[in-house]
């Protein structure tokens, strides 16, 4: 055979060592880099903390009511977590019994996490607020309330605090025990019925304990996102001053001078729990391999395609996503919130405001600039992530990176916020005020998402192509951008609009890091809020819902309408 | 291009570590189709990804030629785009994103070799795989037929040192099988290229290899031709994987040789060994009414009837002895024939002529050729 390529082919009988030196540093800069943006922070705050034999700690535990504190973080996190465990599954279940036609419905049930947190808070706040809540007036129109000054609601309460956190982290538990219904053969249920199993039998006896592992995993993310709740507790709670501990982080780096070693302290519990379900939960279900039912059929319930599935999320998105927006509608149309509507009054002058104030402008650019520079960042991060994390090889590094890549997802926002703020008000990079800290910020609280999006498009492409074109004499570089990324096109579109969402949304961190000068926003909001502007704060919620929408149709119509069963 | 394997290992750690490839040597001529054949799990892929590149050995060394591409002692380890490999894969792994010419133009753009010079080899190798006529559209558009032959052009139009076949057929059904493998054999005895094929199935490895390895636990249980692998298996596990399906152990007693206490005529070796088994095929099991004398030149015994299904021009029998299954293959005869009435229940004699019956002792090492098999 004539040897044409082989003169391309110098031989070389001998690497040089750079070759196997190089990636390896890349490597470990890379995960220095990821590291430093997500550790770093935090060791400065429990430095700090345990300065002067840790007088932080004993500041912040000694405080009065901290205890009264501690105590509402464990009640809030619990009694909204039961809720969404309850919602959460019957949902999810309820969606597998959607007839095709009305598979669409099953989005619903997420929106609650692409409504910026913020914006539905306050939408709750018109409907329910004691006196001046829209739906509290109508209610009091009803017989047995018709005495009353206030409620019959009171949404500064506990329990509808609760009741509100639970609906939100309702979606999350939803994503979890869909994404573990899916992963579940309809054939092993199949199965379970000719075996003789009635439904009912199939569900307890096959379908829970696959689920075992969607639902353990959904439980402890519930869990860290109910004791993390920063934005219902601040905007809900200051009524009968109910506090959890984030919100008492923030408040302490509020303080003058601001006391970040007491903030730090606060957050311990919640980070050491973090840490705790972030080791659990890769001890639990490090086995991954033995919860992977996939082959043949995808997942059917035994039950008949029911309209009652589709009322219970018809019913659910409702209440969960309309009714608030609803009440943003309303009151962005009033001159003022009164509590009384008068539709001949209904404005649109209130956006015109927002619109020409320079602040909000500024805030809107802001978020735009730095969530798209973040995505730029964390896009490609998360790829490199990925492909590391992707192979078996590294024993040392991996695992590193695999836990630096998942802590800022363990790790509440706030907790993030505050070390940031310290890390970046300080040297060596005093970025505080600059929009760069916002980057920053967004790019740590991303790659976790970024990272597990791409992971997850790369198992799916399988190892062949890579191989077929390593063999072929493509070298790495070519056959990541040749071969993998043009595969990975509907990915990297999906995990782009995915982060602009949460990006979009973002208000815990975003409200630690930002300065007078420099807002986003959430933030811009959250000052309109605390002046009493509250038709233009219904108008700026409306806007970020706005923008997030934009964001989500951009991601179901690049990623397709499961592209949040990824995250 | 001649490839040379020495001492070669490579450990999977996990849970539990397994030994994927134990300490092997294995020498590839230039021009050679080598086949590497054994069940799942025995070391064969393995072997090849690593010659590949795609995986890392713990210890040994890799040469094609004089150029060293693998020496764990010396930390060598050229990656696997330097190793002027072609490859095709079970999965076919055509990229969904380019067209057959783009997939197949590959290999030479990574060689840097382009315009009218690539042309030419894509048109060359198109109309030997007879691919020309899809160099136009996307891998979706073809059948898994066609899939393959693309990916057979792709490996092959850089001239590549060496050829890897990685299970190519296996996701072909049967048909197609065997006339992609009867091209791959003809574009090998036309073009000469030095080839390391895996396969599980031995009509593959008894039709495509010079040479086959069989391979067992990441070791070579045999390597040879397939006519003397077929004809003198080393040992009773090749004789299992090459077709030799019947196995029966057999105890040396004073009145001659048994199986669970029934006897097994027509046996005698060369051997010490207290017990043997014996390996035949099911069309050399002949069965015969118990009435009638054993044919010369037999090893035999008494046998009941299981099973029988009609095959059209032949019967598969299934009898046992001693709760052992023997499966035999018998011509059918006309209709009415003995063969056709056999019911399960019925006794039977069944006799292997000795020349077509392997003796393994118990470490499952053949014993002696067949025809120093004495009469009783």
């Amino acid at each position: 055979m004539i040897d044409a390529a082989h003169s391309h082919m110098t031989s070389r009988p001998r690497l040089l060592p750079l070759d196997r030196v190089v990636p390896r540093l890349t490597l470990f800069l890379f995960i220095g880099a990821l590291g430093y943006l997500t550790v770093v922070p935090l060791v400065r705050l429990q430095v700090l903390a345990l300065e002067h034999g840790g007088r932080a700690y004993s500041d912040a535990f000694s405080a009065p009511g901290i205890w009264k504190t501690v105590a509402t973080t464990v009640e809030l996190a619990l009694g909204s977590l039961a809720i969404a465990l309850v919602f959460g599954t019957g949902l999810a279940w309820a969606a597998t019994t959607l007839s095709p036609r009305l598979r669409l419905l099953r989005i619903i049930p997420i929106l609650p996490i692409v409504v910026p947190a913020v914006a539905s808070v306050l939408g709750w706040t018109f409907l329910f607020s004691p006196h001046p809540g829209y739906l509290n007036q109508l209610l009091r129109h009803l017989p047995w309330w018709s005495h009353q000054y206030n409620g019959p609601v009171d949404i500064y309460s506990i329990p509808w605090i609760v009741i509100i956190l639970g609906l939100a982290l309702t979606a999350f538990i939803y994503l979890f025990v869909s994404a573990g219904l899916e992963n579940i053969s309809g054939e092993l249920l199949e199965a379970a019925e000719v075996s003789g199993s009635s439904p009912v039998g199939v569900f307890f006896r096959v379908t829970l304990p696959l689920l075992r592992p969607a639902l353990v995993y959904g439980t402890g993310v519930g869990l860290l996102l109910g004791l993390g709740q920063f934005t219902g507790p601040l905007l809900l709670g200051r009524a009968h001053n109910i506090n959890v501990l984030t919100t008492q982080m923030f408040f302490a780096t509020q303080q003058i001078p601001p006391q970040y070693n007491v903030a730090a302290a606060l957050g311990s519990p919640l980070l050491l729990f973090g840490l705790a379900v972030l080791v659990l939960n890769r001890f639990l279900l490090g086995d991954h391999a033995r919860f992977v039912t996939h082959g043949g059929k995808s997942f059917r319930s035994g039950a008949r395609s029911s309209r009652v599935g589709a009322a219970a999320i018809v019913t659910y998105g409702i209440v969960a996503t309309a009714l608030p927006i609803i009440g943003l509608v309303l009151v962005a149309v009033s001159k003022f919130w009164t509590g009384s509507l008068h539709p001949s009054q209904f404005t649109l002058i209130n956006f015109h405001t927002i619109f020409n104030d320079a602040g909000i402008q500024k805030g809107i650019r802001t978020s735009l600039v730095t969530s798209v520079i973040a995505i730029a960042i964390a896009l490609p991060a998360g790829y490199v992530a990925a492909s590391f994390l992707r192979r078996r090889t590294h024993r040392i590094a991996r695992p590193i990176l695999d836990f630096v890549v998942a802590m800022p997802l363990s790790i509440p926002a706030v907790i993030f916020g505050v070390g940031f703020l310290l890390t970046y008000t300080t040297r060596p990079f005093v970025l505080y005020g600059t929009k760069w800290v916002f980057v920053l910020v967004y790019v740590t609280l991303m790659i976790p998402f970024s990272t597990r999006m791409q992971l997850s498009g790369m198992v799916a492409l399988g190892d062949t192509y890579a191989e077929a074109s390593r063999v072929s004499g493509g070298g790495v570089l070519r056959t990541n951008f040749t071969i993998l990324a043009p595969l990975m096109r509907a990915t990297f579109g999906g995990a782009v609009a995915l982060m602009f969402i949460l990006l979009a949304n973002e208000f815990a961190a975003s409200l630690l890091v930002r300065s007078p000068t420099t807002q986003v926003m959430g933030t811009a909001l959250y000052d309109y809020f605390g002046n009493g502007l509250y038709p233009q704060v219904a108008c700026v919620a409306l806007v970020m819902i706005g923008v997030t929408g934009a964001g989500v149709l951009l991601a179901i119509a690049v990623g397709g309408s499961d592209i949040f069963n990824k995250l | 291009m001649s490839v040379r394997i020495r001492g070669l290992t490579k450990r999977f750690t996990g849970k539990s570590s397994v030994v994927a490839i134990d300490n092997l040597d294995l020498e590839i001529e230039p021009g050679e189709f080598l086949v590497l054949l054994g069940p799942s799990g025995c070391g064969k892929t393995t072997t090849l990804r690593c010659i590949a590149g795609l995986e890392t050995a713990e210890e040994g060394e890799i040469a094609f030629g004089d150029r060293t591409l693998f020496d764990a002692a010396r930390r060598i380890n050229v990656p696997p785009n330097k190793r002027n490999l072609g490859m095709v894969f079970q999965s076919y792994a055509l990229w969904p994103h380019m067209t057959v010419r783009k997939n197949i133009g590959y290999p030479l753009r990574t060689r840097r070799i382009r315009g009218s010079e690539a042309d030419q080899m894509i048109e060359e190798v198109a109309t030997l795989v007879d691919t020309s006529n899809l160099l136009d559209r996307y891998p979706s558009q073809l059948s898994g037929g066609q899939q393959q032959r693309v990916a057979l052009s792709r490996g092959l139009v850089a001239h590549p040192d060496l050829v890897l076949f990685d299970e190519p057929l296996s996701n072909l059904d049967a048909r197609l099988r065997d006339l992609v493998r009867s091209e791959i054999h003809s574009l090998h005895a036309r073009l000469g290229f030095t080839a390391v094929y895996v396969t599980h199935d031995q009509v593959e490895a008894l039709a495509l290899g010079d040479r086959l390895a069989i391979m067992r636990a990441g070791k070579l249980e045999q390597l040879a031709t397939p006519e003397q692998i077929f004809e003198e298996p080393a040992t009773d596990y090749v004789a299992g994987f090459i077709g030799m399906g019947n196995r029966l152990t057999v105890e040396r007693h004073d009145s001659g040789w048994t199986h669970e206490g029934e006897l097994v005529n027509g046996l005698a070796f060369d051997t010490r060994s207290a017990t043997l088994s014996i390996r035949s095929r099911a069309e050399d099991v002949q069965l015969a009414s118990p009435d009638e004398p054993a044919p010369p030149e037999t090893i035999n015994f008494k046998a009941t009837v299981v099973d029988s299904e009609f095959g059209g021009r032949h019967m598969d029998v299934t009898v046992t002895i001693g709760g052992t299954r023997i499966m035999s293959r018998i011509p059918a005869g006309p209709r009415g024939s003995w063969a056709r009435t056999l019911n399960a229940g019925q006794s039977v004699l069944a006799s292997m002529h000795r020349h077509n019956v392997k003796a393994f002792d118990e470490v499952g090492q053949l014993i002696g050729a067949t025809d120093r098999v004495l009469a009783n």
